[in-house]
């Protein structure tokens, strides 16, 4: 081999190199196992005992924009010790992940929203620490968190959704490093708005409360999304309006989080009939309102139960409507009868 | 069973005897109740029937009905397929609120335009003596006997509709519908409007919100049905109207329309009308029937 030639395939030998193992500025994958290896591809899957089938694929376009990017397979999946590993247990969203919390540098878990959820009217144990009826109704985090939307927040010259190149401009003056800027623009901004609008919100906890049994079965007295929805802030949330209440708005009490949200029955509760007037006087919303105002049901469902007065009510319009539509129409019928044959006649019965 | 000469159909012969059939109007003679059928019409109206006062309104309050309806429903049933629909070319439903808050704002000012219209107007008729019950919009007993008569005549048992008067028993219905749909509207509608406001006029603003929430929604419907349904399918699309009756643009009515639903009021003004005096008596000579001038 001549020098020339070797020089050759010594230089196309090097670009190979380079375009296979150079990382691209979009790959931020915590993928160090190496996991994506097999779950990477869209059939993988298998039957369980229980014969239900569990599809174990991972999007890794998905996954590499996801929320937990930088955790590692094995923080979550904790009880995967070699490759290939065997059927793995449910991931306990309590564990210590690897990350570290930046103000206390400890180690990150979400117990802390696990005590907020356990302080709230969706605890699984009642305050004597005895499970409450029908636990099993109670929802866990994925219940709510199975779909985060995604829609980081751009606010150079107006508000809209997408990424600020302005802002990441100023990010790049101090940080270095592009992964870190984005995925930090992304922590911040997220927090900093609401991530769905009010429609998304209410569909998730119309999973339970729009379930006629679960209701019934903890006594809940309204369908809430329904009873949402025919209301002046539930209709406007139908056509996508983000400045009308969603659930956690009025429930959630001013500056705690949405885990702890308490029962209407509980004092501390800002849903409870005496403290309703604090959510509706929000400055956001209705500033200075009062306790009458307060009074306005912002869940409308009438019942012969709850509302007879109300039900009806409703009752006498749908008779009223019918009572006048179809005798008016008898008439215009006969009417049009008549002129259609001027000489038609009702032969009599001897 | 049945024969043919069980019939209630009325030769003109036997009817000159009637004299349900015949209507004296001095200066004429004896009018036939069916002379409708043979005389001259012009679809844009031949005779005067609303004043310039009440085409205003009644557009006014066309147009906004309409654009109330075409604005309210859809942002009430947000979540049927229909609503976007309707919504997309009015702007969607930010505007389409707007659109609705002025429209109910105009209709507010037709409303109270037409009773000043109306007290004005009856106040000065009371002043000359010159109030007929029978021509007002309120309504008797003879209206009731008017449905019930037309309802005969519509089953083939009466040979004649009634005689009727400006406003027959079908018209003063949708009056007093309107009136208290207008009324249950706006009361409803201000409520949910001005729901801070509201909270301290009604003595009890839960209930009230309440009732104002049903009975907003409830009415519109129900007024909607009533107007495509009853109104609209009397006034324009009965045979004899189709496509259009033109008296809500024009103020005039046609003279076949006048005799045929509001006799009385045509026999009342024929008294003051030489003209249409003249042109009645000409018809009744061509078909052959006594006149005051004599008999052809």
């Amino acid at each position: 081999m001549s020098l020339k030639r070797a020089a050759r395939l010594y230089i196309v030998g090097f670009i190979f190199i380079v375009l296979n193992f150079y990382p691209s500025k979009n790959l931020f994958s915590a993928d160090v196992g190496n996991c994506l290896l097999c779950h990477k591809y869209p059939g993988l899957s298998r039957i369980d005992e229980q014969g239900k089938m569990k599809l174990l694929y991972v999007n890794e376009d998905i996954f590499n924009i996801s929320v937990h990017l930088k955790v590692k397979c094995e923080g979550c999946h904790t009880d995967i010790k070699k490759i290939p590993h065997d059927p793995v247990n449910k991931v306990d969203c309590l564990v210590e992940c690897h990350i570290v919390e930046p103000s206390s540098e400890q180690k990150f878990s979400h117990k802390d929203v696990d005590n907020y959820v356990k302080k709230s009217v969706h605890a699984a144990l009642d305050k004597y620490g005895m499970p409450k009826k029908f636990k099993e109704d109670l929802p866990t985090c994925k219940n709510c968190h199975d779909e985060p939307l995604y829609r980081p927040l751009s606010f150079f010259k107006q508000v809209r959704p997408g990424i600020s190149e302005a802002a990441l401009g100023r990010c790049r003056v101090c940080h270095k490093k592009e992964d870190f800027i984005i995925r930090f623009y992304n922590h911040v901004t997220t927090r900093l708005h609401r991530t769905r609008n009010p429609i998304n919100i209410a569909e998730v906890c119309a999973r339970c409360h729009d379930d006629p049994l679960l209701v019934e079965r903890h006594n809940l007295g309204t369908r809430a999304v329904f009873s949402y929805g025919e209301t002046f802030h539930g209709k406007a949330a139908r056509f996508l309006d983000e400045r009308v209440p969603d659930c956690l708005d009025c429930h959630v009490n001013t500056g705690e989080s949405v885990h702890q949200m308490l029962s209407h029955k509980d004092s501390a509760a800002i849903t409870y009939r005496e403290n309703k007037y604090l959510a509706c006087s929000n400055i956001e919303c209705h500033p200075g309102t009062s306790q009458q105002f307060a009074s306005y049901k912002v869940h409308a469902e009438f019942n012969l139960d709850q509302s007879p007065v109300q039900y009806y009510f409703t009752l006498f319009f749908i008779i009223l409507t019918g009572g006048t539509l179809l005798p008016l129409m008898a008439i215009i019928f006969l009417d049009l009868i008549r002129r259609l044959f001027p000489d038609a006649v009702i032969p009599r019965r001897r | 069973m049945a024969t043919s000469s069980e019939t209630l159909v009325t030769t003109a012969g036997n009817a000159q005897a009637d004299s349900d059939y015949m209507h004296y109007v001095e200066g004429v003679g004896h009018v036939p109740r069916d002379i409708y059928k043979h005389v001259l019409s012009d679809p844009l109206g031949d005779l005067p029937r609303y004043s310039i006062h009440i085409v205003i309104q009644h557009f006014l309050i066309f147009i906004t009905f309409i654009t109330l309806a075409a604005t309210g429903l859809p942002l009430h049933f947000g979540d049927l397929f229909w609503a976007p629909i309707i919504l997309a070319p009015l702007g969607g439903p930010d505007s389409a609120r707007i659109i609705h808050r002025i429209s109910a704002g105009i209709m507010i000012v037709a409303a109270l335009y037409h009773f000043i219209t109306i007290a004005i107007g009856t106040y000065s008729k009371l002043k000359k003596h010159k109030f007929n019950l029978l021509h007002s919009q309120i309504p008797t007993l003879k209206d009731l006997n008017d449905i019930k008569h037309d309802i005969r005549y519509f089953l083939g048992k009466e040979q004649y509709r009634p005689k009727m008067g400006k406003f027959m028993y079908k018209q003063k219905l949708h009056y007093l519908a309107i009136i208290w749909g207008t009324f249950v509207m706006i009361v409803a509608g201000s409520t949910l409007l001005f729901p801070e406001a509201m909270a301290k006029f009604w003595p009890n603003p839960e209930f009230a919100q309440d009732l104002a929430r049903l009975m907003h929604a409830d009415e519109a419907i129900m007024a909607s049905a009533v107007v495509v349904f009853w109104h609209w399918s009397n006034v324009h699309l009965v045979p004899g109207r189709f496509p259009l009756q033109w008296t809500f643009l024009t103020g005039r009515i046609t003279r076949e329309h006048q005799i045929e639903e509001h006799f009385l009021e045509y026999i009342d003004k024929l008294k003051d009308d030489p003209k249409e005096k003249e042109y009645l008596i000409s018809v009744l000579k061509e078909k052959g029937y006594k006149t005051e001038g004599g008999e052809v």
